[in-house]
């Protein structure tokens, strides 16, 4: 399937970095803590920012022996170097009103060091950083091919912020998150491109040096330095860093780096002699720092993080949609070309989901035993022996063909037909959007305007993918052609694994019980043995149905009560000879018939009685003796089983039968009521090491086992060995 | 060979002696800042060494940056400090950035002062140059004073004793 330009650099952008990106959003989430962590600490003192220099200044000198620098960090905390009047250098936190150290300078936690180095190196040196610039790159055009797939998803630049239709989780929430964390992902990459770069000094260095006025450099008159006008002026709000004189030589000054400028300062008498502004690199750098690592900002942090976490939900939600799409569009496996078809489907999707019902029309048509042929719009081409065409379409955007259809209406102009075909569209689309279905009302202008074509059916809409109204089109498309079109429900749920085909080979009616017997064939060769479960998914559920079943001649016997508001039961039902099913066999070693037993009795009332059909029909049974009891309601119940039981009786495979009737007018007698009748036969078999097995409900289950408790307590004088009972009840 | 035995004992003994003399050696502490150059780029790691009159390291006086990843790269002092692991106290954590300065305290031992000793400062920035000998002259009492320009990274370093 064609994809757009734009979807397929965005998706190619997206493999191609994958691993890069993820392991930066991950570090990422990582690193976004340490700003936070770091603001948390208690170094800020209050009311700090309004201080002035030349108060700190004072008060520092009263404290240390020489001041080297002060320093405001990233987090508003004030920083002092200064060597104390032991003689030794150190850098501290300090408190600027009492200048008392208040904490040792912030040490980078390994966690952060790590993650650092993997963030912006990959532990790859100067080639990781090239690496992961250019990946910060690649994730921007992502950004930017992203926001040109929302503009053209929602029909314009100015419907961007507009309502969003939710047609799937993951497209869903890919768009409104897209949506949302467009701008810090767009700052985050160009950012970390600008630190790649300026990491490799690939930036226009337009470094000013100080024009110095050397005529300024003077001793008179001397001031106090807590005395200069500047100091008193100056807050801690101002300064971003105050370098003291390394001497007391004239050739020595303050540097005080402001928040948009630097200044030198005349250590005598605190004239300024020379004034820098703050470069544009110098500015952009700052602010790529501050805007990539949120440093100094709780709330940018945190902005980081959830942008982080978005990033890894775009790898996650993408990729899905990618797969499903793919899956999605799996072609049909065209049985006849399109010169020989004399149904012609064309489809024209986006997302592929489309093609769930071009693939439901195949499929009822080919059960019909139709010539049907299916493809996309843009292969569009003259068909010899068609005589009806079904367009099923959605649309693009506002209104725009969806990718595969790009070419239909150039094709549709010069490709000769032979026939005159009857056609149908049907348009697939929200009625959420303002441009529903607009392509399909193109495709049918299109058609209706074509010469070769007549029209079938008027235009016929489906909104959100509704199952019914497309049963509804099929059911008005088909009349007047003779078909009786059985349209399955495209399956969306992914079936579980290992699901096999089995075929319906034949069925009983359903009795007065609601119950009938199904014969299912494996499409393939299947190992199993009566007593073996068969696992049933129910349509879009994953919780699985099992169902006893018995074997013959290589064919799964099943029976089943049809209940009234069961899901599998009812599916059952409906099949009819022929009809495939998906289901699997689960072994059930437990309740296989038992070869090495002399003598085996079964126990069963109403559907339970379903492995034992099997078991009493196996020919390698024939050396173990045999006993059936079956309980029903009334005579009539038994008719659906008879067959299979007289088969087994006359070929000599059963020894004994007795069945029993609760509900009948002549009988009303349970399961129970014909063992206690049979309490010898069941004694031998319990004192000859025989098994008996007991399939049915739960109810029975019990009041059989009660039973057979009595019996052994009576006859034998000891209870029930339990090792020779064998259950599957439920 | 008992008295061998003996003297073993005694010369281990002295050794000891004078180990703990040793420690008692006159020193000064100095003031030093190293300028650097407008470079561009990442922080640079800077380290001062002391070399004896054979031009081999003996001591390392001071190591500005603290990321180990990247001590492997001041290849002439890893061989040297790689070999022998030595304790070092004066790690600091910053680089320093183009155009900065950087003051620092370091004590030399009166001892190295003009009797042949020379002082060494190795600059390297990641993904650029390593410099060994940025500024490297002789310790005398006079070289201590003046102002000393860099090959490198550092624009001149400044020493003065407390």
């Amino acid at each position: 399937m064609t994809i757009s330009i734009w979807r397929y650099s965005h998706l190619t952008l997206a493999i191609s970095s994958s691993i890069f990106i993820v392991l930066a959003a991950l570090t990422g989430i990582v690193l976004a803590f340490e700003p936070i962590s770091n603001q948390l600490k208690p170094y800020a003192v209050k009311h700090a920012d309004a201080l002035s220099l030349s108060k700190t200044v004072e008060n520092l000198r009263v404290e240390y022996d020489e001041i080297i620098h002060i320093e405001k960090d990233k987090n508003n905390f004030v920083i002092a170097s200064v060597i104390t009047k032991e003689g030794k250098n150190e850098t501290f936190y300090i408190n600027p009103f009492t200048a008392k150290k208040i904490g040792d300078i912030i040490e980078k936690a390994p966690v952060f060091k790590f993650a650092t180095n993997l963030h912006r190196s990959l532990f790859l040196k100067s080639t990781g950083r090239i690496l992961v610039g250019f990946m910060s790159f690649l994730l921007f055009l992502m950004a930017v091919t992203g926001v040109l797939l929302i503009i053209k998803r929602q029909g314009g630049v100015k419907h961007f912020f507009s309502k969003i239709i939710k047609d799937n989780f993951n497209q869903y929430y890919h768009i409104i998150i897209g949506r949302y964390v467009l701008i810090p992902i767009i700052i985050v990459t160009l950012s970390g491109v600008y630190l790649s770069l300026e990491k490799f000094s690939l930036l226009p260095s337009e470094k000013k040096s100080h024009d110095l006025n050397e005529e300024l450099l003077v001793g008179t008159p001397k001031i106090k330095i807590e005395d200069f006008s500047l100091f008193k002026t100056l807050t801690l709000n101002d300064i971003q860093r105050v370098e003291f004189p390394f001497s007391d030589a004239i050739e020595d000054y303050f540097v005080l780096k402001l928040n948009d400028k630097e200044l030198l300062v005349n250590q005598y008498n605190g004239t300024i002699i020379s004034e820098k502004k703050q470069n544009l690199v110098a500015l952009a750098s700052s602010w790529s720092v501050l805007l990539h690592t949120g440093q100094g900002s709780i709330m940018w942090s945190v902005i980081l993080l959830l942008t982080c976490i978005a990033i890894l939900f775009f790898m996650f939600s993408g990729f899905t949609m990618t797969l499903n799409r793919r899956k999605n569009s799996i072609k049909i496996k065209n049985k006849f070309s399109k010169d020989t078809a004399e149904y012609i489907i064309l489809v024209g999707s986006e997302t592929g989901s489309t093609y769930g019902f071009a693939k439901a029309l195949y499929k009822a048509l080919i059960a019909e035993g139709k010539s049907v042929f299916v493809s996309e719009l843009n292969t569009y081409s003259s068909y010899k022996k068609a005589k009806h065409l079904v367009v099923f379409t959605s649309t693009y955007g506002d209104g725009e063909s969806p990718t595969n259809a790009k070419n239909f209406e150039k094709l549709v102009g010069h490709v000769y037909q032979n026939n005159t075909l009857k056609y149908s569209v049907v348009g697939f689309g929200s009625l959420a959007y303002k441009g529903f279905c607009k392509y399909a009302i193109v495709v049918d202008s299109l058609l209706q305007l074509h010469q070769k074509f007549i029209p079938n059916l008027s235009l016929h809409k489906i909104n959100n993918q509704s199952f019914e109204a497309f049963k509804n089109w099929a059911s008005s498309w088909s009349k007047g052609k003779g078909l009786n079109l059985k349209i399955e429900k495209p399956v969306n749920t992914p079936r579980p694994k290992n699901s096999k085909l089995f075929k319906v080979v034949s069925r009983s009616m359903v009795n007065s019980d609601n119950s009938f017997v199904l014969e299912l064939k494996p499409a393939q060769k299947l190992k199993f043995n009566s007593g073996d479960l068969l696992k049933v998914y129910p349509k879009n559920e994953q919780r699985e149905r099992l169902y006893s079943i018995g074997k013959i001649n290589e064919n799964i016997v099943l029976s089943i009560k049809k209940h009234e508001f069961g899901v599998c039961s009812g599916y059952f039902s409906k099949l009819k000879k022929n009809d495939m099913v998906l289901a699997d066999i689960k072994q059930n070693k437990d309740f296989n018939f038992p070869v090495n037993a002399k003598e085996v009795v079964m126990i069963s009332n109403g559907t339970g009685i379903a492995p034992f059909l099997g078991m009493i029909n196996n020919q390698d049974s024939n050396s173990v003796k045999s006993h059936l009891f079956w309980g029903g309601r009334t005579k009539d119940s038994y008719q659906i089983y008879s067959e299979l039981i007289d088969k087994a009786f006359y070929s000599k495979k059963l020894s004994g039968l007795y069945i029993s009737f609760s509900k009948e007018e002549s009988q009303k007698k349970y399961v129970q009521n014909s063992i206690v009748e049979k309490s010898d036969l069941i004694s031998r078999v319990l004192k000859n090491d025989g098994v008996i097995m007991i399939c049915g409900s739960i109810a029975m289950q019990n009041d059989v086992l009660e039973t057979l408790e009595s019996i052994s307590e009576s006859k034998l004088n000891r209870p029930l060995n339990l090792n020779q009972i064998k259950t599957d009840c439920y | 060979m008992k008295r061998n035995k003996t003297i073993k004992i005694i010369s281990l003994l002295m050794l000891f002696m004078l180990l703990g003399f040793k420690s008692k050696v006159e020193t000064t502490t100095y003031k030093c800042m190293i300028q650097m150059t407008n470079y561009s780029g990442e922080g640079a790691y800077v380290i001062i060494s002391l070399l004896n009159p054979e031009g081999e390291y003996d001591k390392t006086l001071y190591v500005q940056g603290d990321d180990d990843e990247w001590y492997s790269e001041i290849t002439a002092w890893w061989k040297f400090h790689g070999k022998r692991r030595a304790d070092i106290d004066a790690i600091t954590g910053a680089t320093i950035s183009g155009g900065g300065r950087m003051i620092s305290v370091i004590e030399i031992e009166n001892s190295k002062i003009d009797t042949g000793y020379k002082i060494r400062f190795e600059t390297v920035v990641e993904n650029q140059e390593y410099y060994k000998d940025d500024v490297e002259f002789e310790l005398t009492s006079e070289t201590i004073k003046n102002k000393i320009k860099g090959k490198g990274f550092i624009r001149y370093v400044r020493m003065m004793a407390q």
